[in-house]
């Protein structure tokens, strides 16, 4: 087991703490009362995650020689993100759900609304569907588009179909009904009766008008299915490391992390699991908020890139966009999320060239076994990391704390033969090649969430994060046109740092269909008013009262006719006036596409309101600044650039820069998990917070 | 277009790297063009059926990348600018845009498709074009919503367009303009649809300059070649897989929309030396109604049965099409003679063309065979003509169930061969909210499906009531004749069905191809089941099971059909007389 402090001094109490469960390692960041952070990380155990919590908890616990109890006695708040209900889609493992339909659309989870990924893999099957048909049984009864009952509910067809569900074994129920948007009775009176007829746990059973009451029953039912099917695998789970970390000594219960980027009570989370989704990477939202300051800048872009994909988030003045399409396992998932845009690219991710003569890298990724060729694990595929052993960027030799060792000799025959031979290029130039072609895929994704959504990305600081972002954080920032790159010393621990300065967040929605012009303005505020009590109610919950709670609300507006809808923020009392909303939709329209129709009827699709629970603030801790001369741990040829091509560098430890250094590149960092590279001409400064600025220079200069 | 073979192109001095960067980057722009044609287009078919495609071409109109969009626009690029270039030559200037759309005059692909293409001009040369094609709710003609069901001329069909400069040196010609708009029954969705597909080529042109100032013009252009080059070396080398010879097949439509007659698709495919050659000779000369191909679809239809024959990554650009000829003869079905009607072809006879050359393949390579997909029924209602709000609706939730393939079962509803089911449906709440109607099923058939190792897609049982007088264009190529066929011992999908039924109780069967305008009715479907891929007694038996279960096989199917008998409670399988049944059946194999 590897364990690694960054910063052995005793934290001084009281403190937060975030605790990541990932795929491969479990994290955790520890924030004391000065706002020292510190991080431990210990190999995750997939069968049993809690055992991973634990074990990260006794490591830290151990190197500072304190009993459990205290660690956990003195945290004042302690954030858990779990991949526990994605990796339940992923395998496949959640419960047998049944489902209630109504009569006439057994079929619509199945159907899918025919939407393919690529169309052109058409021998590719649909995912399997979550419930089979035997299991998505009809109810008759019929709310009209107007929300009116045109046909009553049949209360003989769910007895019928639970003696079904008791027969076949099933764990949990969704319920998903037609326009019960709109009125949701039928779906009450469902699971009013399932309480008496059903053996299940009332948590058990999920309502589509509860969970995600928006228009369009294929993603409203798809959303309550799969909330149905994480219901027994995630919720028993939490609430047992819940009440082993209370036993532990723990004082108040911890708090998750949701995919909107905020976070909620386990509580909460127990009729809402399908909320947990992106649980891990909606973290990032807290760490660029705990960036903020420290790069004095609202708008950053995060890159955080791993063994085989890159997770890209934008905030823009603040603020990371919220969405209601989430997809997971190929599985289709309405709930709020934020908007974060995910490609096969990252240090594992293969190169080759196809039949046709042409290099290609990714989106295929070499995972963590076998792993790069360089790792001599049995991989003979060359890899992004393969590629920059090559070009002197990475070192020959033992990787993290030794449980890797790169060879410089697999790396080359890797290239050679999948790559650099093909092509008939040297094994340098090959692997030039392959380093370019991932950056311009990440160059892409990044502009595909800036460029794409009216931002331009000069505004913008850009931060790598994960083990890989470090090392192509300069080259995909100047290509952007960024001035600064931004790169936290924590980068490997992203997002469990992130949760240490994430909110409590609730984002509730109602549907209201109608125009700007002919809306009732008395029709808009009773809607508002009616979330916003909903919203004071969760949060008060929760625990947040007064001043630490902030509501806001939104519209999602289009011109008639248009499926995309536009979200617009409005003010705290706003929605009477139609021409404040027409001027901000006409304002966020022409930034997201450049032209607006004047005159254009515009619709009012979904009212929203966001509720905050503001968290006391944390800042990043200080260090001290030094006036010592950093040394160089050595001078290694390394490849900077196509413009710069070869060239001695010098190679520093992580460890020896400290704030207040101020060094010109070209050079290399390297830090326990990570590797950074400055490029010719940018100046690389450590900052107050012992974070690396690097301001760039631009392509034009 | 210019036919030359590469087999030996691959040593030039090319910076390989470069290219990979300038393919990837052109994809991207394709792509970048579809995005903003979805978030701003107007009218649905383009945001939920992506029924409009963007893409680059060379300056002599080759296509070099195309993203989004719907299959059977595949191909139809060259045409369209070569048409351009033709008509204009030497007069096309930066900030010019033309739109297009007449089969016979513009190669257009049909009448409904318009092709937005706008010049790209960097350093005064021009070095490509970047285009959308996409189809518009309503150009005029016989009926709304573009299908004229009645048609025997393609004047029936609505306005034709040749080569039109609509926006000349960046100024638009709004008389042009208001003209296009005077000719539609929904000028506000023509308005912003067009808009919309105005803007995506400009994104496109800003984004292909800055690609070729980076670059140099000179660069540009060679690595254009270039990426034409690798496209044909890559589907030459997909065709080396497949043994030589000639393979002939066909096809038949059963209806020229106004009598029953049988029309056939003959085609002949001769794999030789990493070309295809499809022949279409022998075919039947063009029909009255609006099922006929123009030469762009036919040629469409044709490279997306190929390249779908194979992996999916295959590049689909002008490059890769030089390794496929088409033989298509003047006069017949697949490329006739004007005025012939032909709206209707980017799905009949797209459907049949697809299906010809895939059997043809199929004989050529069984193992990779596509069972045949249920023909489409879905018409169209209309109604409010006249009024502020008209109205025009697709009945895509009638979408059939496609064929099987080796490793997968047919998708139960998925669409015609045209979309390889690239159509998204709708949601009926969200039809309910925008259309005067109020939907009663729109559920999975039983015992439809055409039975296999792989069983074909079920089809649908779809019901609609529409609370308005409305007309109805019919378009039922798959009602009457099963036209998922089966292959390798699999079985034909059953066909489909659509009544009507009146708030008198009357109840019709409703025409197969036809324009009739009728008082509030109920519509009652059942979209056609595709067909299976192998013996259906080597069906694994729990999946027969769970067929029954779920209820789109019966018991009896599955006894008689699959050989699988059931247990009395008809939960589990009876091992012993399924185990008989199945060894009688390979006993009359042998």
């Amino acid at each position: 087991m590897s364990a690694w402090i960054r910063n052995d001094t005793t934290p001084t109490a009281p403190w937060r703490i975030g605790v990541d469960v990932g795929g491969t390692f479990t994290d955790m960041v520890l924030a004391d009362a000065n706002g020292t952070i510190h991080t431990f990380k210990v190999p995750s155990v997939p069968a049993d995650p809690s055992e991973g919590v634990v074990r990260v908890l006794q490591t830290a616990a151990d190197a500072w020689q304190l009993p459990l109890g205290s660690l956990l006695g003195d945290c004042n708040l302690f954030v858990h993100g779990s991949t526990v209900a994605t990796n339940t889609m992923l395998e496949g493992k959640g419960a047998t759900v049944g489902l209630i339909t109504t009569r006439g659309f057994r079929d619509s989870l199945e159907i899918r609304r025919g939407f393919r990924e690529n169309q052109w893999d058409h021998r590719r099957p649909f995912p399997p569907v979550l419930v089979p048909r035997y299991l998505r049984l009809p109810v008759g009864g019929r709310i009209d588009r107007n929300g009116d009952e045109i046909e009553p509910f049949v209360p003989e067809d769910l007895e019928a179909a639970v003696r079904e569900f008791q027969l076949e074994g099933v764990e949990a129920i969704a319920v998903a009904l037609i326009n019960s948007f709109l009125n949701p009775v039928h779906e009450q009176a469902c699971a009013e009766m399932l309480r008496d007829i059903w053996d299940g746990e009332p948590d058990l059973v999920s309502l589509s008008s509860e969970i995600m009451p928006i228009m369009g029953e294929y993603e409203r039912t798809s959303t309550t299915v799969i909330n149905a099917y994480l219901a027994p695998r995630v919720v028993p789970y939490l609430k047992e490391l819940n009440a082993r970390l209370a036993s532990s000594g723990l004082a108040r219960p911890f708090l998750l992390v949701q995919s909107n980027g905020g976070m909620t009570s386990v509580e909460r989370i127990a009729t809402r699991p399908v909320n947990l989704l992106l649980s891990g990477p909606a973290a990032g939202v807290g760490a660029l908020n705990a960036y903020r300051s420290a790069s004095t800048t609202d708008n950053l872009i995060s890159m955080e890139i791993g063994g085989t994909s890159c997770d890209v988030m934008l905030m823009g003045q603040g603020t990371v966009p919220v969405h209601d399409e989430l997809m997971v396992a190929e599985y289709h998932v309405a709930s709020p999320a934020v908007n974060i845009h995910t490609i096969g690219a990252g240090g594992g991710t293969i190169a080759g060239v196809d039949d046709g003569g042409m290099l290609f890298v990714g989106p295929k990724g070499a995972g963590a076994v076998p792993g790069p060729a360089c790792y001599g694990l049995g991989g003979s595929e060359p890899t992004v990391t393969d590629a920059q052993l090559i070009l002197g960027r990475l070192r020959e030799g033992p990787y993290a704390d030794g449980s890797i060792s790169l060879s410089r000799e697999l790396a080359e025959a890797a290239i050679k033969q999948a790559v650099a031979d093909p092509l008939g290029l040297s094994i340098e130039d090959a692997a030039a090649g392959i380093v370019r072609v991932v950056e311009q895929h990440l160059l892409l994704a990044v502009q595909r969430i800036s460029i794409e959504r009216g931002h331009d990305p000069r505004d913008f600081t850009l931060v790598p994060a994960g083990g890989a972002g470090p090392m192509h954080g300069a080259p995909v920032g100047r290509a952007l046109g960024c001035s600064r790159v931004y790169i936290p010393r924590h980068s490997g621990v992203f997002c469990a740092l992130g949760m240490l300065y994430t909110d409590v967040r609730h984002d509730i929605t109602r549907v209201f269909l109608s125009t700007v012009d002919n809306a009732e303005p008395d029709d808009i505020e009773a809607g508002f008013t009616t979330l916003e009590a909903d919203a004071r109610k969760m949060l008060a919950e929760e625990g947040f009262e007064g001043s630490a709670v902030r509501l806001a609300r939104e519209l999602d507006l289009s011109y008639r006719g248009q499926q995309w809808v536009v979200r617009v923020a409005l003010d705290a009392d706003g929605g009477r006036d139609p021409a404040d909303i027409r001027s901000r939709f006409e304002q966020e329209y022409d930034r997201l596409y450049g032209h607006t129709q004047p005159d254009g009827t515009i619709e009012i699709s979904n009212q929203r309101v966001v509720g905050t629970g503001l968290l006391p603030e944390l800042s990043l801790g200080r260090s001290e600044r030094t006036t010592k001369e950093p040394v160089p741990l050595e001078t290694r040829s390394v490849y900077i650039s196509p413009e710069n091509g070869w060239q001695d560098i010098p190679v520093f430890a992580g460890n020896e820069l400290r704030p207040g250094h101020v060094l010109d590149g070209p050079l290399l960092i390297e830090e326990r998990t990570t590797t950074v590279l400055v490029g010719s001409g940018d100046r690389l400064q450590v900052d107050d917070a012992d974070n690396l600025v690097l301001e760039l220079q631009t392509i034009d200069s | 277009m210019s036919r030359q073979s590469l087999e030996h192109s691959q040593g030039t001095d090319i910076d390989p790297i470069s290219l990979a960067l300038t393919q990837n980057r052109l994809d991207d722009i394709c792509r970048q063009m579809g995005w903003v044609m979805t978030r701003t287009a107007r009218s649905p078919i383009f945001s939920d059926s992506h029924d409009f495609s963007c893409f680059i071409t060379d300056h002599e109109g080759t296509l070099v990348s195309q993203a989004d969009g719907i299959p059977i626009h595949t191909g139809g690029g060259g045409f369209t600018v070569a048409a351009i270039l033709s008509a204009f030559g030497e007069r096309i200037s930066e900030g010019d845009v033309f739109v297009s759309s007449d089969p016979y005059a513009a190669g257009g692909n049909h009448l409904p498709d318009w092709v937005i293409s706008r010049p790209i001009v960097t350093d005064g040369q021009l070095i490509g074009f970047t285009c959308n094609r996409a189809h518009q709710s309503d150009i005029g003609g016989g009926a709304a919503g573009t299908y004229n069901a009645r048609a025997t001329e393609i004047w029936h069909e609505g306005i034709r367009l040749p080569p039109l400069r609509i926006v000349e040196q960046g100024v638009m010609r709004q008389d042009l303009w208001r003209l296009l708009l005077l000719n539609s029954r929904t000028p506000d969705l023509m308005d912003g649809d067009l808009r919309a597909m105005v803007g995506s080529t400009r994104i496109g042109v800003e984004r292909v300059n800055d690609l070729a100032r980076e670059l140099s013009v000179g660069t540009t252009v060679e690595f254009i070649a270039a990426i034409l080059d690798h496209g044909e070396r890559r589907l030459r080398s997909a065709l080396k897989t497949l043994p030589e010879g000639r393979y002939e097949s066909v096809e038949y439509t059963h209806t020229d929309c106004f009598e029953e007659v049988d029309i056939a698709i003959r085609a002949a495919v001769t794999i030789d030396k990493g070309h295809a050659t499809v022949d279409f000779t022998g075919s039947d000369p063009q029909m009255r109604g609006f099922k006929n191909s123009s030469l762009v679809n036919t040629h469409s239809a044709v490279y997306l049965a190929i390249t779908s024959y194979f992996e999916a990554d295959l590049p689909r650009n002008g490059g890769a099409f030089r390794a496929i000829d088409v033989v298509a003869p003047l006069g017949t079905v697949v490329n006739p003679r004007p005025p012939a009607p032909l709206s209707m072809c980017t799905a009949t006879i797209a459907h049949e063309i697809g299906h010809s050359v895939w059997k043809a393949m199929a004989v050529a390579d069984p193992e990779r065979a596509c069972a045949g997909w249920g023909k489409s029924i879905h018409g169209i209602t209309a109604g409010g003509m006249g009024t502020p709000s008209p109205w025009v609706m697709y009945h895509w939730n009638t979408l059939s169930g496609s064929g099987a393939v080796k490793g997968r079962d047919g998708f139960n509803q998925f669409g015609h061969v045209g979309t390889l089911g690239g159509i998204t449906m709708h949601n009926i709440e969200n039809y309910e909210q925008r259309y005067p109607v109020q939907f009663v099923r729109q559920e999975f058939r039983c015992d439809s499906a055409g039975s296999g190792e792989f069983r074909g897609g079920t089809g649908i049982d779809y019901e609609v009531m529409i609370g308005e007088k409305a007309e109805y264009s019919f378009r039922g190529e798959g009602l009457i004749h099963p036209s998922g066929y089966g292959t390798n011992g699999g079985t034909i999908g059953e066909p489909g069905r659509m009544t009507l039924t009146f708030d008198d109780s009357a109840q019709i069967e409703a025409p197969q191809y036809g324009v009739e305008t009728y008082a509030p009715l109920q519509l009652h479907a059942l979209s056609p089941g595709g067909g299976g891929w192998g013996n259906p007694f080597k069906r694994d038996a729990k999946y027969v099971l769970r067929d029954t279960l779920d209820g789109v096989v019966s018991p009896e199917a599955a006894e008689t059909v699959y050989g699988v008998a059931l247990s009395s409670d008809r939960r589990e399988i009876d091992l012993d007389k399924t185990n008989r049944l199945r060894d009688v059946n390979t006993t009359a194999d042998a």
